[in-house]
């Protein structure tokens, strides 16, 4: 049985306007020690997807279906003490910004301290000997001194290195990270990404990353769902989706990368922008944007169904399939 | 983008410094370093990057050659004119000629004025004598050309979505017909569908209007594609320049090296690239010497005492490192 | 032109914020109250079933007469009694409050226009201008508003006379209120320019080549005035607490032209002789109008909160 088993989860916020569906029947299961990416552009709801696991929905946002269920336990019939027990224990989170996790007044060390005494029954020497070693573990320099080092006196790379030794402390089984690197430089999102993945393997923790970047994405993970206005519409191996995506949105974001693209050429780009969670077309969501359309699509919302290796929600997955191999525009 | 082109604007010696940080406790007023000592020439036609990560000064430099601000040293030059010294009476001919596109779309459309008043201001302000049913053409004419609806006027910024106000901003840049735009990362705000369009609708315009560019971006993979030149900075210094295909052939600098094998890659896995040793450095206390050694592979005794100019190097690229210089690297 | 004002306005009817302020029964009572407090004073003339500034309409026979529902009421056509010179306090109240009312409104007028234009400049141009202003308001507000009006008013009052004076009390009062409290207006606008003035349609209308003047005006003003409209509110009561704290201490309107304040201390001296009225009256009325003000400003900061609202 999968670690954690997600099933035609469903999230939606009341508004004075009408119910907005912010999730439709996202289903997905992780593994022990596996990497999952969610990607998706803004408004997909893959931050939502990744939040709702821990119950983390901002008001008034609820889950209204569907089952997480986590090492056997499921986690949506919960009640809010058992649910802390796991959240921040067996399940961590990382924040695209570190200063979510970290408080800006107290020292890291202090704030590792807590973390770990609120889970678990252990002296300060010993919660502070554990802190330190997982300072060490993320290549923090002199853990011992910035043990007692206020947020506000590290870099950003830094900092989110201590926020990852913050997520590792209670030796999760599963680390949620939603857009981790997004707010630092190449080359610090380079070094934090392959210590997250080196961490992964040797503690064989199950990742969770939500990412609007496919590089980050191919790099890191071994599965992929990519999410489309509150859906999954594909989803399957990293290596065989990037390689011949069969969902006609997957296949235009990777032919609008510029390192897909001839030097100097136009892009490739999808018309359109994604419809707000308001403004979503009958049929499938996509259907505005795509350039394999048909009368179906605009009337019937497509199952995700198996084709090949990978799922696909999309009536002319098929066609797309065919064109992947010649690697013709998408627009 | 054939033969040598005539210099359009001239970067010479810029140094900019901002009075810095400091806090309560500590009285001392530190200097930011943002720009230290750049020389560049933007050609008439081509489209120059800038890359460089947070805090190398890339941003800095281009506002100071628009005119937002002042340079603490050093000159900028517009057709040969030196312009960073003019009133602001004798510079309107010059506003004219050089626009620029911001980062965040959100934040660079006024939000109390409706886009067709956005649209109108800088065409209203520099051709005064123009009839209303001109300036609406005008209107109607440049927002076609980024592809967008010309019966959006009415309507406000945040009606709108991140690309379409993009659109909009570049529509409000090329409204006075310039030849020079400054695009200090028009494109980091926006999702990767709606990044493509944007990239389009500029390069579009190049082609149609003759435009020079100067593009500001951290990310290498968009200069491959956009540009003709690239200057990489790293902490306020210009560490290599050259012609955008020699770059990505032949990356010479071990920071273009190292910032272009951290690129992540559809094809690759496991991040497993070069790695990068140390702390960033800021611009408040830069390291003396190279400012790159610190993170440095090749860094030797000379690295860390003598700052490296900027040389011409045989295949037209020019360089600042002294490992470079000695056959080291 | 009245189709798109027709459609302004549905729209603004649709909106969140009047769909909030429906929604608020606090709000809702507040704000009816203060608009029969505003009809009250502007219709005054219509609605007083006396003219208390005419004295002809005043017998000092009719003086001291309790409310109609007490055991000493001796005429019922003055519903709320009489006060010591025989006016009928209904229709004294309603004078006195489009006195106090009129005082408020245009006293945080000057405030305003002082206040935009100093925090304006000193927030955009900054350096010494904004360090002469702001230790300017500093100095303004460690002196106490009433500190200031007093010592004006009292210098006025013995310099022209007090015939001269109660002629233009309410002049005075505008101008010594509106002045003393500028520096609120000033540092509000002053802060949210400094948010703005790093934005980047700042620098896009830089960049296009507008002149300092007409972006402040144009670009920067527009976006820094919805918090004005919550500290309004709360200054309108402030300036009416002023005017009727000034008038108690009879360096404000004149018994002749009373407002609420002074209608107040006109009674107070009859408070033990048993004429209770002549003071408490006026007092709820004054403490309601207060308090409607400050539940409707309580509930626009809600609304308008710049972390919640985002325009």
């Amino acid at each position: 049985m999968a670690l954690l088993d997600v099933s035609n989860l469903n999230v939606e916020f009341p508004t004075r306007h009408g119910t907005l569906h912010a999730l439709r029947d996202v289903s997905f299961t992780l593994d022990k020690g596996e990497r999952l990416g969610i990607v998706g552009e803004s408004g997909a709801g893959k931050s939502l997807a990744a939040f709702a696991i821990i119950n983390l929905l901002s008001k008034p946002g609820r889950i209204s279906g569907g089952t997480i269920t986590f090492e056997g336990q499921d986690l949506t019939a919960m009640d809010t003490d058992a649910l802390r027990s796991i959240r921040g224990n067996r399940i961590s989170m990382i924040f695209q910004d570190p200063m979510m996790t970290l408080n800006p007044v107290l020292t890291i060390g202090t704030q590792m301290v807590e973390t770990l005494q609120a889970h678990r029954r252990i002296s300060h020497a010993e919660a502070k000997r554990i802190a330190i070693a997982k300072l060490r573990e993320v290549t923090i320099p002199s853990p011992e001194e910035r043990f007692d080092s206020y947020p506000h006196e590290l870099s950003g790379g830094m900092r989110q290195r201590v926020v990852i030794a913050i997520a590792l402390l209670t030796d999760p089984s599963i680390i949620i990270a939603d857009e981790p690197t997004t707010a630092l430089d190449v080359t610090i999102q380079a070094e934090i990404m392959a210590l997250m993945l080196d961490l992964c393997e040797t503690h064989d923790v199950g990742l969770i990353l939500i990412t609007h970047d496919l590089g980050v994405v191919s790099e890191v993970t071994q599965r992929v769902n990519v999410m489309y206005a509150g859906r999954v519409i594909e989803t399957g191996s990293t290596r065989d989706i990037i390689d011949a995506p069969k969902h006609p949105y997957t296949r235009g974001l990777i032919a609008a990368l510029p390192q897909q693209n001839e030097a100097a050429q136009r892009l490739n780009q999808i018309p359109g922008s994604m419809p707000s969670l308001d403004g979503i077309p009958p049929g499938c969501a996509f259907n505005p944007r795509c350039p394999h359309v048909g009368e179906r699509c605009r009337r019937e919302i497509p199952a995700l169904r198996a084709l090949g290796e990978q799922q696909v929600a999309c009536h002319s997955a098929e066609e797309v399939a065919a064109l992947a191999g010649n690697g013709g525009s998408a627009s | 983008m054939t033969g040598p082109r005539e210099t359009l604007v001239g970067i010479t010696d810029v140094v900019k410094h901002f009075a810095g940080g400091g806090n309560v406790l500590k009285r001392e007023k530190r200097k930011v370093h943002a720009v230290n000592g750049v020389t560049l020439a933007i050609r008439q036609g081509e489209s120059f990057c800038l890359v460089g990560e947070s805090g190398c000064g890339k941003s800095t430099l281009a506002r100071t050659v628009i005119g937002l601000n002042a340079p603490t040293a050093g000159t900028i030059t517009y057709r040969g004119q030196r312009i960073d010294d003019l009133t602001p009476k004798a510079m309107a001919p010059y506003r004219r000629r050089m626009q620029m596109v911001f980062q965040n779309p959100y934040a660079s459309l006024n939000p109390r004025m409706t886009v067709q008043t956005i649209l109108e201001e800088p065409i209203r302000f520099h051709f005064p004598r123009l009839s209303r049913a001109e300036v609406k053409a005008k209107v109607e004419e440049v927002m076609l050309s980024v592809g967008n609806d010309p019966h959006w006027g009415s309507r406000y910024p945040h009606e709108f979505s991140g690309g379409q106000r993009q659109r909009i901003s570049i529509a409000r840049a090329l409204m006075v017909d310039p030849e020079f735009v400054v695009a200090d990362e028009p494109i980091s705000a926006l999702d990767v569908s709606i990044q493509a369009q944007v990239l389009n609708v500029m390069m579009d315009a190049r082609d149609q209007r003759d435009l020079t560019y100067l593009f500001i971006t951290h990310d290498l993979s968009v200069v491959e594609h956009f540009g003709s030149r690239v200057g990489v900075m790293y902490l306020g210094t210009v560490c290599e320049l050259a012609e955008t295909k020699a770059l990505f052939a032949n990356p010479r600098h071990p920071y273009t090296q190292i910032l272009l094998a951290a690129i992540p890659r559809l094809d690759a896995s496991g991040f497993r690239h070069t790695r990068l040793a140390g702390e960033v450095p800021t611009a408040m206390d830069l390291p003396s010497g190279c400012v790159f050694h610190p993170r440095c592979p090749h860094a030797n005794a000379r690295c860390k005492a003598e700052i490296p100019a900027l040389k011409d190097q045989p295949d037209g690229t020019a360089i600042a490192c002294h490992g470079i210089e000695e056959g080291r690297i | 032109m009245t189709a798109p004002r027709m459609m302004a306005l549905r729209a603004f009817l649709a909106s969140d914020f009047i769909y909030r302020f429906r929604r608020d029964k606090v709000a809702l009572v507040s704000f009816l109250v203060l608009l029969a407090f505003v009809l009250a004073g502007l219709l005054a003339p219509v609605l007083a079933p006396f003219d208390p500034y005419d004295p002809a309409s005043i017998d000092i026979m009719n003086s001291e007469i309790p409310p109609v529902w007490t055991d000493g009421a001796t005429d019922p056509q003055f519903l709320l009694g009489t006060d010591a010179q025989g006016r009928d306090m209904l229709s004294t109240i309603l004078y006195g409050t489009r006195i106090s009312l009129t005082i408020g409104i245009f006293a945080v007028m000057l405030q305003m226009v002082l206040g935009i234009s100093i925090g304006l400049l000193s927030g955009y141009v900054g350096g010494r201008v904004d360090a002469f202003f702001m230790r300017l308001a500093d100095i303004q507000l460690s002196l106490s508003t009433l500190m200031v009006a007093i010592v004006a008013l009292a210098v006025f009052q013995a310099a022209f006379g007090t015939e001269l004076y109660s002629d233009l009390a309410i002049f005075m009062l505008i101008m010594v209120i509106g002045i003393a409290e500028w520096p609120q207006y000033a540092r509000t606008i002053r802060a949210s320019v400094l948010a703005e003035k790093h934005k980047e349609y700042v620098d896009a209308a830089r960049v296009i080549g507008l002149g300092p003047g007409r972006i402040m005006v144009r670009h920067v003003l527009p976006n820094t005035l919805s918090p004005l409209l919550v500290i309004s509110t709360v200054q309108v009561a402030n300036a009416i607490i002023s005017e009727a704290a000034l008038s108690f201490l009879g360096l404000g309107m004149p018994v002749t032209k009373p407002s609420l304040g002074s209608l107040i201390n006109s009674g107070f001296e009859f408070i033990f002789s048993g004429s209770w009225w002549i003071t408490l009256i006026p007092s709820v009325v004054l403490v309601v109008l207060i308090l409607t003000i400050n539940l409707l400003g309580d509930w626009l900061r809600d609304v308008l909160n710049p972390k919640l609202y985002k325009g």
